[in-house]
């Protein structure tokens, strides 16, 4: 009796066993769903997730692991905030201008000293947790939500962060300072409510 | 071909007996105990605390951290024996695992000192969290053994899980993946304490 036996006999049941389970709580599929699609489908908020993993990336150690670390911590207190009833104006327009300013620093390859790089990266981060903290009360199940948002603002990073390991080979400096220039005007673009 | 096939045979009955075979209770009370192993696992404030202690202990080799283990089983034992039923230890789980996790992202395998008091009270809340609901001893006896084991075998498992995986995957992306997810933790953590302390002062 080998793995390979049992594997394919037992695989029927198990995919009976996945279909009864996928019926039994609706709350929590549903709030991780809402929470992971909420940052995927507002490209604002993907410009600048993607901007914060490529910049990093751009940037090298430590900011490749620092910038994506920085960013969640200070996006959960701010929607702390966010939650607790905390105003903050100005949410939207500073989500754009974290596009903007992000997508500059890329596509004019600033290096700024690390702690520098980590407040830009941070405050920006405030505008984006506020944005996900008002919405988070609502969700069906706030834990699934937050796992949810918080998984795929982090897979936004990586996916910065796979393109910006582009400067490794040739003409990938080029290619990435492209991307942040792309970046900078998606986020005029969303600042002006063209886009 | 014959000898395959019984084989096939062999492995669907397999398959099919499990379930009827696990829903006996062999040992009276095994089942309380089995719930109780599970109960850290399937509360939010408890797993995150459990990931996050875990991680935070994960920095360290595993040499160094009998102390932290000691601080965390005495912590267990405090919690059980001073918690209150009645109480919520949740957000004082997140609020830990917050902690926890936040030092375990920007400085892990550092200040051992720190890390074995954060052990200590975080034992001390799970055991708090451990307490069962009021019913005949005997089967409150058995779910607290059951949870404490979970709680502790969780700790250990993940701590030693991570010194594992760093022993075998030098690359330095695993160490960059611990310090995001860990972040990610404190992150929900977080959240999650924000949201009970928003329902509080509504």
């Amino acid at each position: 009796m080998t793995t390979r036996t049992i594997l394919p006999d037992a695989a029927p049941t198990w995919f009976a066993l996945a279909a009864a389970a996928a019926h039994v709580d609706h709350g929590g599929a549903g709030g991780f769903v809402s929470g992971f699609t909420h940052p995927i489908l507002g490209w604002d908020h993907v410009a600048a997730m993607v901007a914060v993993g490529l910049w990093g990336a751009f940037l090298g150690r430590p900011a490749i692991w620092l910038l994506p670390v920085v960013f969640p911590l200070v996006m959960a207190f701010a929607a702390a905030a966010g939650v607790i009833g905390v105003p903050l104006p100005f949410v939207e327009a500073g989500i754009a201008a974290s596009a903007i300013v992000l997508g500059l620093l890329i596509a004019f390859a600033v290096r700024p000293p690390l702690w520098v790089a980590a407040v830009v990266v941070g405050a920006f981060a405030v505008f984006h947790g506020h944005a996900h903290g008002t919405e988070l009360p609502q969700a069906v199940n706030p834990f699934a939500y937050a796992v949810g948002f918080v998984l795929s603002t982090g897979l936004l990073h990586a996916a910065g962060i796979a393109l910006g390991l582009l400067v490794a080979r040739p003409l990938g400096v080029l290619a990435i300072r492209g991307g942040g220039a792309v970046i900078s005007l998606a986020g005029t673009g969303f600042l002006f409510g063209v886009l | 071909m014959r000898a395959r096939v019984a084989r096939h045979a062999l492995g669907v009955v397999l398959c099919a007996c499990a379930g009827p075979a696990a829903a006996h209770s062999p040992l009276p009370g095994i089942e309380g105990f089995y719930a109780g192993l599970l109960h850290p696992f399937t509360t939010p404030d408890q797993a995150l605390a459990l990931l996050a202690s875990g991680l935070l202990l994960g920095g360290f080799d595993m040499q160094r951290l009998g102390v932290a283990f000691g601080a965390a089983t005495i912590g267990l034992a405090a919690g059980l024996a001073l918690g209150t039923p009645t109480g919520d230890p949740a957000p004082w789980l997140f609020g830990l695992a917050a902690l926890a996790a936040t030092f375990a992202a920007l400085a892990p395998g550092r200040a051992l000192p720190l890390v074995v008091f954060l052990s200590l009270v975080a034992g001390a809340l799970l055991g708090w969290a451990s307490l069962p609901d009021a019913g005949p001893p005997r089967d409150r006896a058995f779910t607290v053994a059951g949870s404490v084991t979970g709680a502790a075998l969780g700790l250990l498992y993940i701590a030693g899980g991570i010194d594992l995986l760093r022993d075998r995957i030098r690359a330095q992306v695993f160490c960059i993946a611990l310090r995001v997810l860990a972040a990610w933790i404190a992150a929900i953590a977080l959240l999650m304490l924000a949201l009970g302390l928003g329902e509080s002062l509504a």
